[in-house]
C-alpha cells in the first residue's frame, strides 16, 4: 500500500489552548473567518459529574476523499507519494461541491472564493519539519506522519483510526 | 447524489443555498452576508458532524467551542507569507504575554516585515512550543489600534481628542508638569500604576525613588497577595513538584491559559500521563479541571471556608505529621482549638462543596506522602484571601508536605550571577513607607518584595477622598484601570478629577480618552533591549523590525524622562547602552557581547534542589525596613505573631463575601446567582489583545458561563445575548451553556472593553450595559478588601435575563 500521511491526536493530552488553531491560521495567513483546524470542546454528564474533553481536527486526508470525487474541475487531488489531499486553487471555480461532499465540513473559502484547507504544511514537510500545529502544541498532543508510523506511536494507547466511508487518515486515542 | 441530497437539506435549514448561490456568482463579486452564512454552516458541520459520527466514543454531548465566531471581513494587515528561502529568522522573545515573559521565538521577517514565528527549540523556557498569542503577534504589531506618535489632549477629559506632538515635546510636557507639582504638592503627589508586563516594573520603582514618591499602584489582586501570605506563613514561596508528586491539587490555578508554552502544560500533562492523581478546586471546569480525577466545584471566594474545614478534618482525624508539627510549627494547639468550629458541615453551607467531599480531599492530601498543592490567583480576590492562603499553607505544613520531593518545594538555585537590579531598594526608609497614600500591605510589612506599594484602587480613591492627600498625577505604563480594577464608575469619576494623567502604551487603552499626554512605545519586536532571563538562561533581545512610528521602548522612555527631570545621574544620562552594560556587569560581559557571543542565549546551569532545609527556609530575611525574618519563631506561623502585633487575627478565619448566598441571603430573591470572573484566558491578557483578529476569532464575545438548566429556567438559549444585573451595575453579554459550572454560579472573563476593527466589531460601553465585570462589584471599602493583602473582591450576586 502506498504511503498515507495523516494525524494522530492524543485526545487526553489536549488542553484546549488553541495554539494549533492560531498557529495554523497565522502560518497559512488565512483570511479572517477561515479555519483550517479547529479545537472543539465536548461536554458530557450532569453537574457535578461532568466530563469535558476536546479534540483538534483539520482535513483528514482521507484515503478515499469525497471532495476529490465530486470536484468538477479536477482541482482536488491526492498526492501519490504521501496521500496528502491538495487543492490547486487556480483550477477551483468555487462551486463548493467539495464542501457538501466532505462528511467533516472541512473545505473553507476565503475572500477569493476558492477552496482552501490543510495541506499538512507541505512546505514544512519538504524541509523535514512537522506541520506548524504539531510543532507548536504545548502538550505534544498532535502528531503527523505516515499512518503506519502513527499507529506504532499510538500502539500503547487504545487508539483507533476514525471510521467512515472516506477512510479518514486520522487516529485518535481512547 | 449525495451532494444534491445534502444541498436540499441545507437550503431548507438555513434559507441559503450556498451551492446554488456559488454557481450563479462565479466571476462576480461576492456578498459578505452569504459568505458569512456559508461559513456558519461550515462551522456547524465541522463541529457536530465530526464528533457525533466519527468520534462517538468520546462522549454524547457536543458543544462547539467558539461557535458562531465567523466574521468575514477584509483581509488582515499582515503581509503575505513569502517563500521560506527569502525569510530571515531572528531569535528573540515573544512579547504577547503580560506578567511573565521569556518564551523564545524565531521571528520570521520577509522584506523588512514581521510575518510570523517559527519554533526556537533551544530556548529552555518553552522548548520550541508556543501558545496562540505568540502566533498572532504580527497582527498585534501591525494593528490599526497601534499608537504611532505622541499626543496631547485638546478636548475635554474623556472626550478623546488629541493633537500630535513629538517625542521630545511629550517628555518635556510631562517633566514640566511633574516638576511643577513636585514643587507645589510634594513628590508623593505622583503615582505610577503597575504594568501588565512586569519586566519594566523596576524602572517605575526607580523613577519613583529618584522623584521622591513611594506610590507604586499595584493591582492588589495578583501574585503578590499569595507570595506575601506564603512568605509570612512558611517563610517563602514554593512551587508544586509536578515531576515527582503522586497527587497534585490545583487550587484556583490555571496552568493552561497562563503561559501555556512555558512548562505549566507540560508539567500537568506529563503528571497525568504517568498516573499522578489530580484534584482541581475551582468553581468551573476549565480544561485543567477537566483532566482532574476529582473536581471540587467551590463557590467563588469561599476557599477559606473549605481550607479551614480541611484543617479541621486533618487535625481531628490526627492525619498530621506530628514530628514535623512538634519541630517546625508554631501555634499548633491554638490552631487546633481555633478550627474546631470550622466543621465540614459548616463549610458545606458556605462553599457549596459537600462535607463528604471536603473530608475525602483532606484525607487524600494528608495521607499521600508525595502530594503537592499548586495554588494561584483564584484565591487572591476575596475578603478572606489571606486566610484562605494561610490555611492552605498551614495544611501543607502540618501534613509534612513541605520541601520534600513530590511536595511543595523551594527548588534549586541558579548558577547565573544575577544581573544588577534597577530598583533602588537600598534607599527605603521608614519615612518613605509612611508617605504612602494607601497600602497594598499594612505599613509594618512594607516594602514587600516588589517595593513599597499602594493598591491601585486606593490610588484613585485618594483623588476623590483627598485622604490622606490627593494623588495629582498618574502615569499608566501598560496599565488600564477602567478595564481591570473594580469599581469602574468610581475610577472614571477619579479620572475626571485627576489633574494630570499620562498613558504609556503600544496601543489604544480603555483609559486613553482621559489622558493628558499619550506616549506610544514600541512593541518588544521593535527594540533590541532588554535581555531576558529564565531560570539559568539569559539572552539578548534582538530587534525584529524597525519601529513603525515615532516612538522608543518603555525603557528608553524612563531613561529619557528621568534625565529630563534632572535625575540623570541615576538614569545613565539617558544612555540605554551604558545602562544595559551596567546591568550585565555581574556577568562580566557587555550587552553586545551577550548578543554576539551567545546569539541563542547562555545557560549557566543550576544547582540541584536541596530538600528539608527547614532551618534555612524558616529563617529567611524579610524585605521590610527592619529586615527581620518573615517567621520570628523560626517556625511555620500557624499562629502568626507578626499579624497579631499589627492588630490582625493571628489565626486564619472566615470572612464573608460582600454579597453571596450565605453573606446576604436577603438579596437572593432579586439576585439569585453568584457571579465572579476569570483572571486569565487562552487568548487574551487581562484587558489587552481583543483587537487581534486571529485571537478574537477564537473567543469573539464576552461569554457568561452558565449552567444549561440555570439558563433554560430563564428562557435563555445557548448564545443568546443576556443582561446580567448586580446591585452595582449591569452587563450585556452572551450566554454560553457551560455544563462544567456550579448551577448557582455564573462566571465571565474580565477585561472586555475593546472591539476589533478588522472584524468590524465595536467597543463595548465601559460601564453599565457593557461587558466590564469590574463594574459589577461593590466599592464599599469595608466589604471589598482583605484587611491585610488588599485582594479586592470579585464576587457579587446577580440575576440573568434574556436581552
Amino acid at each position: 500500500m502506498a504511503t498515507q500521511y495523516g494525524f494522530y491526536v492524543e485526545v487526553e493530552k489536549c488542553v484546549q489552548c488553541h495554539a494549533c488553531e492560531v498557529a495554523c491560521m497565522a502560518k497559512n495567513n488565512v483570511d479572517l473567518g477561515v479555519r483550517w483546524r479547529r479545537v472543539s470542546s465536548i461536554w458530557g454528564g450532569q453537574f457535578p459529574n461532568v466530563t469535558n474533553t476536546s479534540i483538534s481536527l483539520s482535513c483528514m486526508h482521507c484515503a478515499k476523499p469525497a471532495c476529490m470525487a465530486v470536484c468538477p474541475t479536477g482541482a482536488i487531488s491526492k498526492r501519490a507519494e504521501d496521500g496528502i489531499v491538495v487543492v490547486d486553487r487556480s483550477k477551483c471555480i468555487g462551486c463548493r461541491y467539495c464542501f457538501f461532499a466532505c462528511p467533516f465540513g472541512v473545505p473553507q473559502y476565503g475572500n477569493d472564493g476558492t477552496m482552501q484547507k490543510c495541506n499538512l504544511c507541505l512546505d514544512r514537510l519538504g524541509d523535514g519539519k512537522e506541520p506548524m500545529c504539531v510543532t507548536t502544541c504545548p502538550a505534544s498532543a498532535l502528531h503527523a506522519g505516515p499512518v503506519e508510523e502513527l499507529a506504532k506511536l499510538a500502539s500503547t494507547k487504545a487508539a483507533t483510526r476514525l471510521a467512515g466511508a472516506t477512510q479518514p487518515s486520522v487516529l485518535i486515542s481512547k | 447524489m449525495g451532494v444534491r441530497k445534502r444541498c436540499k437539506v441545507w437550503y431548507k435549514g438555513s434559507g441559503v443555498c450556498a451551492h446554488l448561490h456559488r454557481l450563479t456568482m462565479v466571476g462576480k463579486e461576492k456578498e459578505k452576508v452569504h459568505m458569512s452564512d456559508d461559513a456558519q454552516l461550515v462551522n456547524r458541520r465541522f463541529g457536530r458532524r465530526t464528533f457525533l459520527k466519527a468520534t462517538g466514543a468520546l462522549g454524547a454531548a457536543v458543544a462547539i467551542s467558539g461557535a458562531g465566531n465567523v466574521l468575514l471581513q477584509k483581509r488582515d494587515a499582515v503581509a503575505q507569507a513569502a517563500a521560506p528561502a527569502e525569510a530571515k529568522l531572528i531569535p528573540t522573545f515573544c512579547a504577547m504575554c503580560g506578567p511573565s515573559s521569556g518564551c523564545g521565538i524565531m521571528a520570521k521577517v520577509v522584506d523588512g516585515k514581521f510575518v510570523g514565528i517559527e519554533p526556537f527549540p533551544e530556548c529552555p523556557t518553552n522548548k520550541g512550543k508556543n501558545c496562540p498569542k505568540a502566533h498572532a503577534a504580527p497582527q498585534w504589531v501591525y494593528s490599526p489600534e497601534r499608537l504611532k506618535y505622541p499626543m496631547k489632549r485638546v478636548g475635554k477629559k474623556g472626550e478623546g481628542k488629541f493633537q500630535r506632538i513629538t517625542w521630545d515635546e511629550a517628555i518635556t510636557l510631562i517633566a514640566d508638569k511633574l516638576k511643577e507639582q513636585k514643587a507645589k504638592y510634594g513628590p508623593e503627589s505622583l503615582a505610577i500604576l503597575s504594568p501588565a508586563r512586569r519586566s519594566y516594573s523596576d524602572y517605575l520603582y526607580r523613577f519613583l525613588m529618584t522623584h521622591g514618591s513611594p506610590n507604586y499602584g499595584h493591582s492588589g489582586i495578583c501574585a503578590m497577595q499569595r507570595m506575601f501570605t506564603f512568605s509570612y506563613t512558611i517563610g517563602g514561596v514554593t512551587s508544586a513538584d509536578y515531576t515527582n508528586a503522586d497527587l497534585i491539587v490545583l487550587w484556583g490555578v490555571q496552568p493552561i491559559y497562563s503561559g501555556s508554552a512555558k512548562g505549566g502544560v507540560v508539567k500537568l500533562v506529563s503528571a497525568k500521563q504517568r498516573g499522578a492523581k489530580i484534584i482541581a478546586i475551582k468553581p468551573s471546569m476549565e480544561p485543567d479541571a477537566a483532566m482532574a480525577d476529582i473536581w471540587v466545584p467551590v463557590r467563588p471566594g469561599t476557599d477559606a471556608a473549605l481550607a479551614l474545614a480541611m484543617l479541621n478534618v486533618v487535625i481531628n482525624e490526627k492525619l498530621y505529621d506530628a514530628a514535623f508539627v512538634a519541630d517546625w510549627c508554631y501555634g499548633f494547639d491554638q490552631l487546633k482549638d481555633h478550627v474546631q468550629k470550622y466543621t465540614p458541615e459548616w463549610a458545606e453551607k458556605i462553599s457549596g462543596v459537600p462535607a463528604a467531599q471536603i473530608q475525602q480531599v483532606a484525607r487524600m492530601y494528608a495521607t499521600t506522602p508525595k502530594a503537592a498543592i499548586d495554588l494561584s490567583n483564584g484565591l487572591e480576590h476575596c475578603p478572606s484571601a489571606n486566610d484562605a492562603i494561610r490555611a492552605v499553607a498551614s495544611l501543607m505544613a502540618i501534613t509534612g508536605h513541605l520541601d520534600k520531593p513530590g511536595c511543595n518545594v523551594w527548588g534549586g538555585t541558579s548558577k547565573m550571577p544575577a544581573p544588577r537590579s534597577v530598583h533602588l531598594m537600598e534607599r527605603y526608609t521608614k519615612e518613605w513607607v509612611d508617605k504612602l497614600v494607601g497600602y497594598e500591605f499594612p505599613a509594618p510589612f512594607q516594602p514587600f518584595i516588589e517595593g513599597t506599594s499602594c493598591s491601585l484602587y486606593r490610588v484613585f480613591d485618594s483623588i476623590l477622598t483627598e485622604k490622606p492627600y490627593p494623588i495629582r498625577a498618574v502615569i499608566a505604563p501598560g496599565s488600564q484601570a477602567i478595564a481591570s480594577t473594580r469599581g469602574t464608575k468610581r475610577i472614571i469619576e477619579a479620572l475626571n478629577k485627576l489633574e494630570f494623567f499620562v498613558i504609556v502604551d503600544v496601543a489604544r487603552t480603555s483609559d486613553m480618552p482621559w489622558a493628558d499626554v499619550v506616549v506610544p512605545v514600541c512593541t518588544m519586536y521593535e527594540t533590541d533591549h532588554p535581555f531576558e532571563t529564565s531560570g539559568n538562561w539569559i539572552m539578548a533581545r534582538n530587534k525584529v523590525i524597525e519601529p513603525l512610528g515615532e516612538y522608543k521602548s518603555d525603557y528608553e522612555f524612563w531613561l529619557d524622562l528621568g534625565t529630563k527631570m534632572g535625575y540623570g545621574a541615576d538614569w545613565w544620562n539617558g544612555d540605554i547602552k551604558k545602562h544595559m552594560d551596567w546591568r550585565l556587569e555581574p556577568l562580566q560581559m557587555t550587552y553586545e557581547e551577550l548578543r554576539t557571543k551567545y546569539p541563542k542565549g547562555r545557560d549557566y546551569g543550576g544547582n540541584p534542589p536541596e530538600y528539608q532545609q527547614y532551618a534555612k527556609r524558616f529563617s529567611a530575611k524579610s524585605t521590610r525596613i527592619d529586615k527581620g525574618p518573615y517567621l520570628p519563631e523560626g517556625k511555620v506561623a500557624l499562629y502568626n505573631t507578626l499579624f497579631e502585633k499589627a492588630g490582625f487575627n493571628p489565626l486564619p478565619e472566615w470572612r464573608e463575601l460582600p454579597e453571596g448566598p450565605t453573606a446576604t441571603p436577603e438579596l437572593l430573591e432579586k439576585y439569585p446567582l453568584l457571579m465572579s470572573d476569570y483572571h486569565t484566558s487562552k487568548t487574551y491578557n487581562a484587558a489587552w489583545l481583543r483587537h487581534v483578529p486571529y485571537l478574537r476569532e477564537i473567543e469573539p464575545y464576552p461569554y457568561l458561563h452558565i449552567y444549561p438548566d440555570t439558563a433554560k429556567a430563564r428562557g435563555i438559549n445557548d448564545g443568546d445575548w443576556v443582561i446580567v444585573e448586580s446591585p452595582h451595575g449591569s452587563m450585556k453579554v452572551k450566554a454560553m451553556y457551560f455544563p462544567g459550572i456550579r448551577p448557582d454560579t455564573v462566571m465571565i472573563l474580565h477585561g472586555w472593553w475593546q472591539g476589533c476593527q478588522e472584524l468590524g466589531m465595536p467597543d463595548f460601553p465601559l460601564t453599565d450595559g457593557g461587558a466590564n465585570s469590574n463594574n459589577m462589584y461593590t466599592t464599599d471599602p469595608k466589604k471589598m478588601f482583605d484587611p491585610i493583602i488588599t485582594a479586592m473582591s470579585s464576587q457579587t450576586l446577580v440575576q440573568v435575563r434574556k436581552a
